[in-house]
Parts: C-alpha cells; structure tokens; sequence
C-alpha cells in the first residue's frame, strides 16, 4: 500500500515538475514553401529561442484548405496555437476573435518602417491585430518573345489587354494551344482579380453609405472586360484548355501573359526574366491601371494567455534582417520599407517593389470575404459562361452582397 | 504566475478533473444501475455484477454520451438559432430550415444546388459503381490462373482513391487536351468510324443531359414539363396495376405505391408547411392546366411575353404534387376500395390513357415553352438565358474534333467525378465476389441441364442469390453518395465548384469557413434525416432481397 502510495505521489511530482518546463510558442503557419518552413524551424526559431532561454518554439503547419476547419475548431475550444499566420482579406472574418495587439506594438519604433499599406491589412476596428509579415505584389507578367506585336507590353487599358490577349491566343482543333492571358488559377476568371478590375475601372466595392457598389458602371466595365477578355482566349466554352503544363506557366511557351504569384514563377536568377516584362492590370477609361498587393500577416488569437510573448516573436520576426532573410527564401517582398535596399539590387525584385510602389492597392477591407467569394463566383461565372445577362449579373451580386453585409453587420 | 506556466497548470488540472470525472461517473452509473437493479428484486450477487458491469463500461457510455450524442443534439439546438463563431446566438426557430428548403436567398439556392447534386451522385453514380463492382466480381470469379492479382489490382483504387496525390493523377488523365483518356478515346475514334459516332453520340448525351440538369439546379423554369415525370409515374403504375397477375399482386403494389407516395405527400407539405407556402390557391383553375395537357392543347396564357414565361406560368399552372395526389388517390382505390373487376379495368385503363396523354401534352407543350423563350429573345433582340447551356450543346451534334471537358467544366465535372468513385468500386467488388462464391453451382448445373442460356442463369439464379449484397452495396452507396466530400474537396476549381458542391460541401463551407454554425448545423440535420428516411425506404422496401 505505501510503495503504490509512493508511486503516485512521485508521479504526480513529475507531472508537477513538467509544469515549471520551459513555455511553448506555437506558431502556426500556412501555405508556405518547405524551404520557408526550414528557414523557420532552423534558423529563426533557435535564433528566438536564444534570446528567450525559457521559451521553445514550436511550429504547426496546414494549407489554405484546412485552415478554416482548424481556425473554427481552436475558436470553438479556446484552445490552439498562440500565434495564426493569416491571409490578406481575413482582419474583416475573425476580428473579433483576435487579440488588440496596440498595447504591445503601437510604441513599438520600427513599426514606422513598415509599408502603411500592409499594416493597414492587420488592423481591424482601429486596432492592430497583428503584424505584416510578407507581401506579394501580384502583376501580369508578359512573355516578349513569345508575343505577337499588338500595340504596347504592357497593355494599359482594358481595349488594349483584350487586343493583345486576342493576337496571342491561338485554338486548333477546338483546342487551345496558346492562351493570350492566364489567370492565377490556371484558367480564365479569379474572384479576386474581379475586384481588382472594379477598382482599376474606377469603381470601388462598398458606397459611401457601407452598401455594395456592384451595380456601378465600374463594375459593368469589368465585367464586360472580362467577357471579351475570355472569348478572346477561349472562342466558346466548348473549346478544349491547353495541354497540362508541368513547371512553370509562364516558362512554357504556351502562355503569353497572366497573373501568378512569385513562387510560381521561375527563380529570379534565370535567365527568361530577360524575355518576362512586368506590369499592372489594365484600366477602364475612368480608371488607373493597379497591382493587387497581398499581404500575409501573424495574429494572436484572443484566447491565447501570453499575449507579451506572442507579439514578442511577432517584432523579433519583423526585424529588418529577418524581412530580408525571409523574402529571399520564401520568393515573398518584404513589408518593411528599410529591408528593400538589398533587393533593388535584383533587376527582377528592383521591377517588382517599382510595380507595388507606383501601382500597388493593398487586397484589404473586404467585407464578409469568406461569403463574398463564393457568391462572385457563381453570378460572375454564369455571365461569362452566357448563361445570365450583364444586368442580372449586377443585380444578383448587389442584392445579395447587400444581404451578406446586413447579416454581417456591416450595413 | 508566469501566464506560459499557468496555462500549463490550467492543462494540468483540466486532465486531473477529466480522470476523476471518469471515476466519480463510472462509479455512479453503476450505483444508479445497482440501484435499479435491486428494485427489480435482483440478489446481491447480482447486483453486485451489475454495478461492476456499469461501472466498467461507463467510460466508454460517458464518451459516447459527451463526444457523439451530446454534440448531436447540441447541433440540433444550433440549427435553431442565428449562431455565427464570435458572436452571441440568437433563437431563430425554423427560419435556419426555412431558407435552406425554400432555396431563400443565395444561401438557400446553393444548398438546393448542392442537394441536387448529392442527388445525382446517387441517383447516376451508385448505378455506375455497382454495375461496375458487379462486373468486375463477375470477371474475377472466374477461375483462372493469376485471378488474386487482378482482384488486387482491382481493390488498391480503394485504399487510394481519396488520396490527393491519386485525384491529382486524374487530374493529369482527365486533362481535356492531352489528357491519358481523351489522346486514347480520340485515337480510337479516329481508328473506326463507328467508334466515333458513339464517341460523339457519349459527348453530346453526357453534355446535353448535364446542361438540362444544370439548368434545373439554377431554378430555370421547366414549364409544362414538369408534368412530364409525373405523368409517367402515374402511367407506368396504371400498367403495372393491370399486368398484375392476382388480386394479392395488385394490392401489394397499390399498396407500396400508396405508402411510397404517401410518404413522399406529407415530407413534401411538411418542407411547403416549414418553407410557408400555400397549399391550394385558385385550386380549380390550376387544375385546368391537365385537361388542357391531356387534351394536347397549349397551357401557355402569354407566350410572347418573357416576365409571363420566367414567372407567369408557375402562377396559373397546377403543382405537380396534385397529380401525385392524383395517382396516389387511384392507387388507394385499387388497394383499399371495393371495386368490381369491371370497374377496376375501365379505371386503370382510362387512368393510363389519361396519364399518356398527359405525359406526351406536357413534353409538346414544354418544347413550346422552351421555343417560346427564344421568339422572346429574338423579338426583343436580347440574349437569351433560360437553359442557355443545354440550348448551346443541344442545339448541334458535336463535330469530330470535340473531346469531353472533363474537370474543367461544369458540364463534365459530375461525370468526372462519378468515373473516378466507378474506378474505386473495389470494396463492392469485394462484397460480390464473396456473394458470387457462395451461390451453389448445382443451381447452375441444373440449369444446364434445363437448358437455360448464361443470360437467363444471370437474372434468374445470381441476381437472387447475391441480391442481399445487392442491397447492402445499395445501401452503403447510396449513403456514402449522399456525403461525399472529400473528392469535391480536393478536384473542384473557379469553374466547376458550383457544379460539384455537394450537401456535405456545402455544409462544410457554411461551417467552416463562414462561421455559419446554425445554418450550417440545419443542413447537416436535413442531410441527416434525410439518408436516416432513404435508409428506412429501402429496408421497408427489400423485398426484392432474398434471403436462403
């Protein structure tokens, strides 16, 4: 009886004793490249951890598709990984649910060197909810040697986009086998790319009273624009796509243009970024042309106890040497404005930060965007498919984008 | 306190409480079960083994309780109210269960998308797999030399079919232009011309039917052919009735059809009674709209006007519930009423011209209607919208250099979709195979003996004997079917996400990615009762299993 007395009182006394360990920091981390995640988990991490001797960090990692279903659960349970990496659009979906981070970082001083833009993506209510951590600005990207000669590269206005896209598209047999334009998705229409022709059309997304402005005529330009923009690529929706394309689109020699994000385009050091133009979308006539900058960024959920610890890591991992370290693996730009100089020296990157300075518009404040999404989806598909009219199209998104905001609360 | 060694301590007693939770309810399960126990008069020794027995398997009652029934019914709850993540809930009653029937708003018409196309993953799919799992336990019976290979080779899709890398390789095969099975079906086509037609004919069938049900799943109208369907049920139940041998016979499918339909009846006005629609406005006006069909007149009031055509039909034309009702009250009177055989023929046979003619007046008069849209179209020089898709690809037979669009339209990404679940029909090969072993070879020897050809030693020996593989394949297809998920997960883009989202897709979504916890909590439990009522269907309904 005593030895099992004595038994669980020295285990309950380990039990107790890993109680004192060393804290944890979980991070987790999306869609990122394994080489980023190495970068990670083999140099910042011990580096933090150096610093911090009583802290370890940990890493968690999941894609874009698990991410809803883990964020949900962790709300739900009040119980997850201390720091979320998010995506641009996402302040607006789980504001409420994340940490005020202005106690920890608002006197913090480099914070002035990071791009307004970018920390605008990380503020929700007025409040810092996070801190940027890359930023993607996302062009067109034009092959010069493989394009037929149809007015300026880049085109900058959307009668000139479609006249290229046309003079580089090319079907035989009912297939594809060239396309004038492609888009991130590998095909002819993305829900984001929308809202950035709304935007260079002149057009915004909300009206000055909070409701949606889908049934400007900026959007009707879009739209339209992207209508001819398809047919030009893809002469009915019968026609075969390209073959499979392993590697690189852009790199094929079956694509003219199109939109992709850096890590899907080929290493900055090859030597076909000779023959790769950059530029922004093109523009409606009351519009100007633009490059959607996307920004990923780390939040603190507002469950997490630590919360001192949390934005720690997020300033020791928005140090200038890290945004440099960090964009040269991870293929991203750095958000912080001091940690450019480095990169200008690229000819590649030196276009690129050239592109977001003149033409960059953050992807930000996009309300309800997990419910908008699926929503331009469906109407914007139907119309470009010539399966509902321009003015339904409109119709259809403003009523029921407006519906979303109200049950949101947004209007 | 350190917050890092606080949480950690705050882990640690939570584990503390969860194990002495365990105990202490263990232990009073099992005193609430001795109690009851030695109510009933039970000795001690009994209850004695009666609270051990408890006690033991509390653990496992508890989880059950907290991990699967608890959360059920708290789903339930949640489906009554306004509860998104974040926020406080609301009480909402039945307005969660509203939108998602009434198809209400974009929500609601999503999830009647998605449902229709659970619905087509069932309704074409299972067929597909189980003709398919059936033959291939037909060829690997065979006693043959190196058979366990291929019986191997035809289960591993199942054990990969899920596997993003596995979908990922359909994508490549599936791929319209240079796809592994467009380059092979094209270079046979090419090879033999009547090869091609089929080929041709397969694209413009498989397109065609897919654009009319695509059209039907974003509410475009049908018209009078939404007659159609009805019309024919009530005709092929009026011949049965006819042709059945005896008086037993005819009941039990009078029988069956009135319970069926019945059943159908009262779920459809429970879904009309929750959504808040009327049951029978201008009656009798509406049911004029069948003797004009049957008549082989027109039903269409305004057919130059589009506002008239998009909603003004629906307005004056009759449910088509009524003519369910219509043959459920004849089945009824076949079944229960005292009838004379005389009586009986006239009522059956005028019932069957009747309900022919109504079939064939609302198939014209739905080609009308369709027609009717475009005179529309061209009189007013705008576009035309309605069925736009099934008008584009059935308005001409697709030309030699057509190949099918696979996963990257919405006109092929069903049937994608269906070929893949048909390539991982292994587990319902398995399931034949073992049934195919265990039907006697003297039946088919006997059979020899008689006379009797392979086909008719097919259906009148095998089919019988392994029917209740048959049915249990049915049944579990029918529910796996029903909650696919994971391969719409993984192969849907911009393009065909629409198209592929099924029931357990959308569920998700709102869940999970919206937050939507109640809506998304009142689809899963339409969804749920729903496989619960098919289930139920096909159990009453087995008697076409038979069992030795």
């Amino acid at each position: 009886m005593r030895k099992r007395t004595l038994m669980l009182v020295g285990l309950m006394a380990l039990l107790l004793g890993s109680v004192n360990a060393q804290r944890t920091l979980e991070i987790y981390i999306t869609g990122l490249t394994e080489d980023t995640m190495t970068w990670f988990r083999e140099v910042a991490f011990p580096a933090f951890e150096a610093e911090h001797p009583d802290v370890i960090v940990d890493i968690l990692t999941g894609g874009w598709g698990d991410f809803d279903a883990a964020v949900a659960g962790w709300i739900t349970t009040g119980s997850g990984p201390d720091i979320v990496y998010l995506g641009s659009e996402y302040a607006a979906t789980f504001g409420d649910l994340l940490s005020d981070l202005d106690p920890y970082l608002a006197d913090w001083e480099e914070l002035s060197n990071f791009l307004p833009a970018a920390l605008d993506v990380a503020r929700y209510d007025g409040h810092m909810v996070g801190l940027p951590l890359l930023m993607s600005p996302r062009p067109m990207f034009f092959r010069l040697d493989i394009s037929a000669d149809a007015g300026a590269i880049p085109p900058l206005t959307f009668a000139d986009s479609v006249a290229f896209v046309a003079a580089n598209s090319a079907v035989e047999d009912n297939a594809m086998t060239k396309m004038g334009f492609m888009d991130i998705g590998g095909g002819l229409f993305d829900a984001q790319e929308f809202i950035a022709y709304i935007w260079s059309a002149g057009g915004e997304l909300y009206n000055a009273d909070g409701s949606s402005a889908f049934d400007s005529a900026a959007t009707a330009e879009a739209l339209k624009f992207m209508y001819d923009r398809r047919r030009a690529v893809q002469p009915t929706e019968l026609t075969a796509g390209l073959p499979p394309i392993s590697g690189y689109p852009i790199a094929s020699g079956l694509v003219a243009s199109g939109i992709f994000p850096m890590w899907n385009m080929p290493p900055t050091s090859d030597p076909l970024w000779e023959q790769i133009a950059i530029g922004p979308y093109p523009a409606g006539p009351n519009g100007a042309p633009l490059v959607q900058v996307f920004t990923d960024w780390l939040s603190v959920p507002a469950y997490v106890q630590d919360k001192e610890l949390a934005a720690e890591f997020l300033k020791f991992i928005g140090s200038r040497e890290n945004a440099i370290t960090l964009s040269t693996v991870a293929g991203f730009t750095p958000v912080r404005t001091d940690a450019w100089s480095e990169l200008r020296a690229n000819p590649v990157w030196d276009a690129m930060l050239d592109a977001a300075v003149n033409y960059g518009r953050a992807f930000s404040d996009i309300r309800a965007s997990a419910e908008l999404r699926p929503l331009i989806v469906e109407q914007v598909s139907m119309y470009l498919s010539d399966q509902q009219s321009l003015e339904d199209t409109q119709l259809f998104l403003k009523e029921e984008y407006d519906a979303i905001l109200e049950d949101n609360g947004y209007l | 306190m350190d917050p890092s060694v606080a949480a950690r301590l705050h882990n640690f007693y939570w584990s503390l409480g969860t194990v002495a939770f365990i105990i202490v309810g263990s232990y009073l399960v099992g005193r609430t079960a001795q109690a009851i126990a030695g109510a009933r008069g039970l000795g001690v020794l009994q209850r004695r083994r009666v609270f051990w027995g408890y006690a033991l398997a509390s653990p496992w009652l508890l989880g059950f309780v907290i991990f699967v029934l608890g959360p059920a019914v708290l789903s339930l709850y949640y489906s009554f109210t306004d509860y998104r993540l974040g926020r406080s809930l609301e009480w909402i009653g039945l307005e969660n269960y509203r939108v998602l029937l009434g198809g209400i708003g974009a929500q609601g018409r999503r999830f009647m998308q998605a449902m229709y196309n659970s619905g087509y993953y069932a309704l074409v799919g299972v067929p597909l797999q189980i003709a398919t799992a059936l033959g291939m336990a037909l060829l690997v019976a065979r006693p043959l030399r190196g058979m366990a290979f291929f019986r191997l080779v035809f289960y591993v899709p199942v054990i990969l079919a899920g596997g993003p890398a596995i979908l990922l390789a359909w994508r490549y095969m599936l791929a319209s232009n240079g796809g592994f099975v467009n380059v092979t079906l094209k270079r046979f086509a090419d090879a033999f011309t009547p090869f091609d037609w089929l080929y041709r004919t397969f694209i413009y069938t498989v397109e065609s039917f897919n654009a009319f049900f695509i059209g039907v799943t974003r509410a475009d109208p049908v018209g009078p052919l939404m007659y159609v369907l009805p019309a024919l049920l009530g005709l092929g139940l009026c011949l049965a009735l006819l042709a059945a041998a005896d008086a037993g016979a005819r009941r039990q499918v009078a029988g069956t059809a009135v319970e069926v339909l019945g059943a159908l009846l009262v779920v459809l006005l429970v879904v009309r009674a929750v959504v808040g629609g009327s049951f029978m406005p201008h009656l009798h006006e509406r049911l004029g709209t069948f003797w004009q069909l049957i008549t082989l007149r027109s039903s269409l009031l305004e057919p130059g006007s589009a506002d008239y055509l998009r909603q003004g039909f629906a307005q004056h034309a009759a449910s088509p519930l009524w003519l369910l009702a219509l043959v459920l009250l004849l089945c009824a009177l076949v079944a229960f009423g005292n009838l004379s055989d005389r009586w009986r023929r006239g009522l059956l046979t005028g019932s069957a011209v009747a309900f022919g003619l109504l079939a064939v007046g609302g198939f014209l008069d739905g080609i009308r209607y369709f027609q009717a849209f475009d005179a529309v179209a061209a009189a007013t020089g705008t576009p035309q919208h309605h069925f736009a898709l099934f008008r584009q690809v059935a308005a001409q037979f697709p030309d030699a250099n057509r190949v099918p669009l696979w996963l990257s339209s919405e006109l092929w990404s069903k049937p994608s979709l269906v070929l893949i679940t048909m390539w991982s029909s292994g587990a319902g090969m398995l399931i034949f195979l073992a049934a195919l072993k265990g039907v006697p070879r003297s039946m088919y020897e006997a059979a020899s003996v008689d006379g009797a050809t392979g086909w008719q030693k097919f259906t009148r020996i095998t089919l019988p004997m392994i029917s209740p593989a048959m049915f249990y394949n049915v049944v579990i297809g029918l529910i796996a079917a029903l909650q696919t998920f994971e391969s719409v997960y993984i192969i849907q883009n911009t393009q065909t996400e629409q198209s592929l989202a099924s029931a357990a897709y959308f569920l998700f979504v709102r869940t999970f990615r919206q937050l939507e916890i109640g809506q998304g909590a009142a689809a899963s439990w339409i969804l749920a009762v729903l496989i619960v009522l098919l289930t139920v269907a096909q159990f009453r309904y087995s008697r076409w299993v038979h069992y030795e």
